[in-house]
C-alpha cells in the first residue's frame, strides 16, 4: 500500500518541470503585480517599497498622459478591429469562392504574418517616408505633392492600421476561410433554388454559421489591439506629439525607463480592466444578436 | 455553386499584392545606398551585395551574426523546453489521473486568457531577484510557462485510446515507459506543431528581449534590427538586408511547413 502510494507520489514528477515554471512565471507574477500596484517602488534608488495604498491608482487618474494613451489605444482599437474583422471576412469569403489556387493564394496572404514587428515596422516606415519613401515616390510619379503619413496627426493611425492589416490580417482570414469551408454546401444549393443571392445568403447563411469563429477572432483581435505596442513604437515612438503612445508604451516608459515600477503595475491593472469589459461586452453583444 | 472565374484573378491579385511588400523589401536590400535615396524603379539598376557584406562583417556596435546565434539559441531552448514541459504535463494530467489535474489544467487555461502586458513588469522584478536580467534565460524560463502547449497536447493526448496503452502496462511498461514508447510517438503530430508555432514565436518576439536584454552583444534578431534602425537611421539599404537575412530562415520554416502551420491554425479557432 505504501508503495502504491509512493509510486502515485512520484507520478506527479511528470508534472513537476512544467508546474514549477507556471507558479513561477504565471501565478507568482500575478501576485508580486497585486503587491506593485499598491505600493511605491523606485528600482533605480533601491530604496525598499512603500505602501501607498490606491494612491498610483489615484494618480493615473489624474494623470493626463495616461487619459492620453488610453484615447490612442481606444483609436487604434475602433479603427483597426473592425477593419481586420471585415478585410479577414471579405479575403475569406473571396479564397472561399475559388476554384483554383486556393492554398496557393492562402499561403501568400498568411506569409507577412511571419514576420516580426521589427521588420515589418521598419520595411513600412521605409515606404512612409516622405523624403524617400515609395509612397511618396509613387505619389510623385502621379503628379502629387508627398503625404508626410507618420509625422500628420490625421494620417498616422491610418498609415498604422494599414500596416497592421497587411501583417496580421492573415491569421483571421486564414480562420474565417477554415470555418467558411465546415458550413453544409447543401444550405447554399437550397438558398439558390429558392433564389437567394449570393449577398443575401453571406447574411443569412454564412454569417450566422460561422458566429461562434466570429466572436473568436472578435475577442482576440480586440485584446491584442488594445496591447499594441510594437508599430507605433518602432515606426514613430509615440509621435506625433505623443498621438500613438499607447498605454502599453506608456507602462513600458514609466517602469523601465523611470523604474517606476508601482506606477507601471498599476496602470497595467487598469488597462486589463478595460480589456476585460470590452470583452464582456462583446461577448453579450454577440449572445444577444444570436438570439 | 456556380463558376465565377474573375473571382480567381481577383484574388490572385490580391495575394500578389500581399506579396509585393516582400519582394519590395529585398529588391531594396540588393541596391546601392544612391539608388535607395533616389529610387528610379524598384528594380536595382546595379545589383550589390555591399549592404549584405556590410551587415555581416563583424562591427562592436551591430554584431549581427552574434544576434544571429543568440536567436537560434533562445528560439532552440525554448522549443526544447517546452515541448518536455508541456509533454510530460499534459501525459501527467491525462494519462495518469493524478488528483487535482484537472483542476490545474482549468487554471492553466484561466491564465491563457490574461492579457500579457500584465506580466511584464513582475516578471522583470522576479528576474531581477533571479538574476537573469540581460541573460538568455531571461527570455528562456519565462517562456516555458505559457499554457498553450499543455492545453493543447492534453487536448490530443485525452483521445489516445486507454486499450493501447493497457497493452503496454500488461508487457510491464513502466508509467515513463509508456510515455516513451506508446504516448510520445501518437502525439508526434502534435508535437510538431507545437514546436513550429513555439519557434515563431520566440524567434519574433520583441518586447521580451526589449526588456529584460540590456547588452547590445546578448539582443536578438528583432532587438538588433530595431537598433540598426535608430543608429543608421536613413541607410535603408542597410536595415533591410538586415530583415532579409533574419527573415530568411523562417520563410523557410514557412515554406516547408506552410500546410501545417496554416491548418493547425485554423483548427485552434475552429475549437473555440
Amino acid at each position: 500500500m505504501s508503495s502504491q502510494r509512493l509510486k502515485k507520489l512520484s507520478q506527479y514528477g511528470f508534472l513537476a518541470p512544467y508546474a514549477l515554471a507556471f507558479f513561477t512565471f504565471i501565478v507568482l507574477p500575478l501576485f508580486v503585480a497585486l503587491f506593485l500596484a499598491f505600493v511605491d517602488y523606485d528600482l533605480a534608488t533601491q530604496s525598499p517599497p512603500r505602501f501607498v495604498g490606491f494612491d498610483n491608482f489615484h494618480e493615473a487618474f489624474q494623470d493626463q498622459y495616461f487619459w492620453m494613451s488610453v484615447k490612442a489605444t481606444l483609436v487604434f482599437v475602433v479603427l483597426g478591429v473592425p477593419s481586420t474583422i471585415v478585410l479577414a471576412l471579405a479575403l475569406a469569403v473571396g479564397m472561399h469562392a475559388m476554384s483554383r489556387g486556393r492554398n496557393f493564394v492562402r499561403a501568400l496572404i498568411f506569409l507577412p504574418g511571419m514576420l516580426n514587428v521589427a521588420v515589418a515596422a521598419i520595411l513600412w516606415q521605409w515606404f512612409y517616408n516622405s523624403e524617400f519613401g515609395l509612397f511618396a515616390h509613387l505619389l510623385g510619379e502621379m503628379g502629387f505633392e508627398p503625404l508626410p503619413f507618420l509625422s500628420d496627426k490625421h494620417l498616422v493611425w491610418p498609415a498604422i492600421v494599414v500596416m497592421t492589416l497587411w501583417w496580421t490580417v492573415g491569421s483571421s482570414a486564414v480562420i474565417f476561410l477554415a470555418a467558411l469551408q465546415q458550413v453544409p454546401p447543401q444550405l447554399y444549393e437550397a438558398a439558390s433554388i429558392d433564389g437567394a443571392s449570393a449577398w443575401r445568403q453571406f447574411w443569412s447563411i454564412s454569417l450566422p454559421m460561422i458566429q461562434p469563429v466570429l466572436l473568436f477572432i472578435l475577442v482576440v483581435n480586440t485584446i491584442g489591439a488594445f496591447q499594441i505596442f510594437g508599430q507605433p513604437y518602432l515606426m514613430t515612438r509615440g509621435g506625433p506629439e505623443l498621438a500613438t503612445r499607447g498605454v502599453v508604451q506608456y507602462i513600458y516608459e514609466t517602469a523601465f525607463n523611470n523604474y517606476r515600477l508601482g506606477y507601471g503595475a498599476a496602470m497595467s491593472w487598469l488597462l486589463f480592466l478595460i480589456i476585460a469589459v470590452f470583452g464582456f461586452l462583446q461577448y453579450y453583444a454577440l449572445r444577444k444578436m444570436q438570439r | 455553386m456556380k463558376q465565377r472565374p474573375y473571382i480567381n484573378w481577383l484574388m490572385w491579385f490580391t495575394a500578389a499584392s500581399f506579396l509585393a511588400p516582400l519582394l519590395v523589401m529585398v529588391l531594396i536590400s540588393f541596391k546601392p545606398e544612391v539608388e535607395v535615396l533616389n529610387p528610379e524603379s524598384v528594380f536595382p539598376q546595379n545589383w550589390t551585395l555591399a549592404n549584405f557584406k556590410h551587415v555581416l562583417g563583424w562591427s562592436e556596435e551591430a554584431p549581427f551574426l552574434q544576434w544571429m546565434l543568440n536567436s537560434l539559441f533562445i528560439s532552440t531552448t525554448v522549443t526544447l523546453l517546452v515541448l518536455v514541459f508541456s509533454s510530460t504535463a499534459a501525459y501527467g494530467i491525462t494519462r495518469l489521473d493524478l488528483p487535482g489535474g484537472g483542476r490545474f489544467l482549468a487554471l492553466v487555461v484561466i491564465t491563457m486568457m490574461l492579457p500579457a502586458q500584465l506580466f511584464l513588469v513582475p516578471v522583470y522584478l522576479i528576474l531581477n531577484w533571479m538574476g537573469f536580467l540581460d541573460t538568455p534565460w531571461a527570455l528562456i524560463f519565462p517562456a516555458t510557462a505559457g499554457g498553450f502547449g499543455v492545453f493543447m497536447l492534453s487536448q490530443f493526448m485525452k483521445a489516445i485510446p486507454k486499450s493501447i496503452e493497457e497493452a503496454a502496462r500488461m508487457d510491464g511498461c513502466s508509467s515513463f515507459g509508456v510515455f516513451i514508447h506508446v504516448v510520445l510517438p501518437l502525439s508526434t503530430p502534435a508535437m510538431a506543431t507545437l514546436g513550429v508555432f513555439t519557434f515563431i514565436g520566440s524567434w519574433n518576439d520583441f518586447i521580451g528581449p526589449l526588456i529584460f536584454l540590456d547588452s547590445v552583444r546578448n539582443y536578438t534578431l528583432p532587438v538588433g534590427i530595431s537598433l540598426y534602425q535608430t543608429s543608421y537611421y536613413t541607410e535603408y539599404g542597410l536595415t533591410l538586408a538586415t530583415s532579409v537575412l533574419s527573415t530568411a530562415p523562417l520563410v523557410l520554416v514557412f515554406a516547408v511547413f506552410q500546410r501545417q502551420i496554416i491548418d493547425s491554425l485554423a483548427a485552434t479557432g475552429g475549437k473555440e
